[in-house]
């Protein structure tokens, strides 16, 4: 199925970044096209409840406000193909996207492809998801009230995490691969206090013990090699997001982190490529910030348009 | 026509037949089996002359899904003729769905 149409843009990604451009740019009069690999939401649509999105006084989960999303966008015209981009060629005016559902064309990309929390990379995690093992604090936190729980991580989101999951979970273990937290001050003190957080320092997770559900992990001591079993009920990995860029990594300027860099205007170091959401880099990561760079791309993709000759529709495929 | 919530009953008289059906075992607990949803049903609907597309809530059909070892939810699995044809666990993208029955129905 190869389609010769070019659009006014595509965006990579179904998540709020993503719709929330399509529905500026289709409200903007433009043709757009949503490249989505599954369906609507990327990461938020993995969150039980969101309590800090505007307008939901009683939270919403992030599987339905995915739709919401999706089908407002629809409303005023845009498109979703369920197809995953494999290719990207965003040099030119013409933008190519090569995908497992045909090649599509655009004037004009919004990247908004998010990012993935990054894994431990040990045996029976990943079918171990939703069964003990998270990677979201503020999702699957509420699981475990009363509970005994690890977090693994020593920066910034594994002290947060720590301290959200301290004031659900009975106990609380920090496992950390140093002797201390990388994390910003602010969070020490509250952690120290915490009476129910305790700490294992060099420490590493070896082994994912279970019963069909965690019921422990073996940890590794970096210093000494000794081994030990710690019981928990679920273990919260945070130990920091990988951006999806491995579509664009070799067009687009990236951080050393890996996220592409783009000011407040989404801009990239290509014209008429922005980025769009968690793959931005930016201080804040959270729906809000993403649904805010989905509305000010559509704008300097505007801007662009009307910069090109007969507003681009004279270039070729 | 949408994916039907079976029991254990229908999936024990269907899954005997010709006709391929292609099952879900998903929870309402498991995210990720509410991400695969939308696009299950679309692939329901694409294949719908071919195999019959169901899906089988392991918190109400303990029973079924310990028979059949589902250990890891999202699980897709392809019977034909009371046989497993061929399954697959928590598939990334649509894309993925359609090769595997593809491959399956192929194979």
């Amino acid at each position: 199925m190869n389609e010769r149409h070019i659009y006014d843009m595509i965006v990579i990604g179904g998540g709020p970044g993503g719709y929330t451009a399509a529905m500026y740019a289709a409200r903007a009069g433009l043709d757009v096209l949503v490249l989505e690999k599954l369906s609507a939401g990327g990461q938020m649509a993995l969150s039980e409840a969101i309590d800090n999105y505007p307008g939901f006084e009683e939270g919403i989960d992030g599987f339905t406000l995915a739709e919401k999303m999706q089908r407002q966008a629809e409303r005023f015209g845009a498109k979703t193909a369920y197809a995953q981009a494999r290719r990207a060629a965003l040099s030119g005016a013409v933008k190519t996207l090569e995908t497992d559902a045909g090649t599509f064309y655009a004037r004009t990309v919004a990247l908004a492809t998010g990012a993935n929390p990054k894994p431990l990379g040990i045996a029976g995690e990943t079918a171990l998801v939703g069964r003990g093992v998270a990677y979201c604090a503020a999702c699957d936190g509420m699981r475990y009230r009363g509970k005994t729980v690890a977090v693994v991580g020593g920066g910034n989101s594994a002290a947060a995490d720590a301290l959200l999951l301290s004031r659900i979970a009975a106990q609380v273990i920090l496992v950390h691969r140093r002797d201390a937290l990388r994390a910003t001050k602010v969070y020490h003190e509250p952690l120290m206090q915490a009476k129910n957080v305790s700490f294992r320092w060099n420490s590493v997770v070896t082994e994912l013990l279970h019963d069909g559900h965690v019921t422990g992990v073996r940890l590794k001591d970096t210093a000494t090699g000794e081994e030990s079993e710690l019981p928990c009920d679920a273990v919260f990995v945070s130990i920091g997001r990988e951006p999806a860029t491995a579509l664009v990594r070799d067009q687009l300027a990236l951080d050393a982190a890996g996220y592409v860099i783009a000011d407040e205007t989404t801009q990239t170091n290509l014209p008429g490529v922005y980025a769009v959401g968690d793959v931005r880099a930016k201080p804040l990561h959270q729906v809000v910030t993403a649904v805010s760079d989905g509305a000010v791309a559509v704008q300097m993709a505007e801007a662009y348009l009307a910069s090109l000759t007969d507003g681009g529709r004279t270039a070729k495929i | 026509m949408a994916a039907m919530e079976m029991n254990r009953e229908q999936f024990e008289r269907m899954t005997q037949g010709d006709k391929p059906v292609l099952v879900d075992f998903w929870a309402p607990w498991c995210g990720y089996c509410r991400r695969i949803g939308p696009a299950f049903e679309r692939i329901a609907e694409a294949y719908a002359d071919r195999l019959t597309a169901a899906k089988v809530n392991i918190d109400e059909e303990a029973q079924l899904a310990e028979a059949e070892r589902i250990e890891v939810i999202p699980t897709l699995m392809l019977y034909r003729n009371g046989k497993v044809v061929d399954s697959i666990v928590a598939p990334e993208s649509q894309a993925a769905i359609d090769r595997f029955i593809r491959d399956a129905l192929a194979g």
